[in-house]
């Protein structure tokens, strides 16, 4: 289909290189593999910059191919037997470490213990700011299964900040 | 219409702000795109250039087979023409013998 919509690839990764990092290093937890997420996901996109129709299909096309070269990530680095459950503990280490960290860092570090599909969930809800029917349309994932993830993932983390941050512990 | 938020979620959309992109990334990314850019265009110039060898070459071989079925045919055409000047001359030979005993017999009786 013929559309009028012109891209300018470099305004592109000015425009979306924030979001695309965030929502890798966050479903990741790892800066150097979110930056090459971030890297692989606009090289697609160059390859594919023919198919975008407009600034919004940009948006949603890098939001969904990041959220699926991240799980894709994830689930290479399980095969791999990297041990994720270290780097949690790792995690929690530094947790214990930073209690002074500012509240964000620590409610970061408690979003990298979620099973990584309520984090995804969890990510885009409140980073991207999107509803659960975008979410569902952005995973491809039925609406049922996002709404579920979405309540799990903030019960879980809700729980998580209750018993960990001492911010929560008080108002608890 | 939207769910209300309560403090916790409002806490956790300001903690997942957006975080600023490496310096780096994009400078990172251009010069991938550069590099694959160029590796693309070597890699259809390498293409061109093979199917442009496999034309001349499907064409050279095509050519030699043509013409080595034309000189086939030129060279029969020619053996059977030699022929036929053969036949011809011998044909040629035997009237003229046979004239010749024709008009022996003749003087004879």
């Amino acid at each position: 289909m013929a559309h009028d919509w012109q891209p300018d690839f470099e305004q592109l990764v000015d425009e979306h290189q924030s979001m695309v990092f965030s929502l890798a290093v966050r479903m990741t937890g790892d800066r150097g593999l979110a930056e090459e997420i971030a890297q692989d996901v606009f090289m697609e996109m160059d390859r594919n910059l023919a198919k975008i129709e407009s600034a919004l299909h940009a948006c949603f096309w890098l939001r969904r191919v990041t959220m699926s070269r991240s799980a894709d990530a994830l689930r290479r680095r399980r095969v791999r037997g990297f041990d994720l459950w270290v780097e949690i503990e790792e995690d929690h280490g530094a947790l214990e470490e930073g209690r002074n960290s500012p509240l964000g860092a620590r409610l970061e570090n408690l979003l990298a213990t979620l099973p990584a599909p309520q984090r995804a969930v969890l990510v885009l809800r409140y980073q991207e700011d999107l509803t659960p029917e975008e979410i569902a349309a952005t995973l491809e994932a039925p609406l049922a299964t996002v709404k579920s993830h979405l309540q799990r993932g903030l019960k879980l983390l809700r729980a998580k900040a209750e018993s960990q941050l001492k911010e929560y512990i008080r108002r608890a | 219409m939207p769910e209300p938020i309560d403090d916790f979620e409002r806490e956790l959309q300001q903690a997942f702000e957006r975080r600023p992109a490496p310096p780096s990334l994009k400078r990172k990314i251009m010069e991938r795109r550069r590099f694959q850019r160029a590796d693309r265009l070597h890699h259809r110039a390498v293409f061109w250039q093979r199917l442009a060898a496999s034309v001349l070459l499907a064409g050279a071989l095509g050519g030699a087979i043509t013409w080595r079925n034309a000189e086939q045919r030129r060279k029969g055409e020619a053996a059977r023409e030699q022929v036929f000047t053969a036949l011809r001359i011998a044909n040629h030979a035997l009237n003229e013998m046979n004239a010749q005993l024709a008009a022996r017999n003749r003087n004879t009786q």
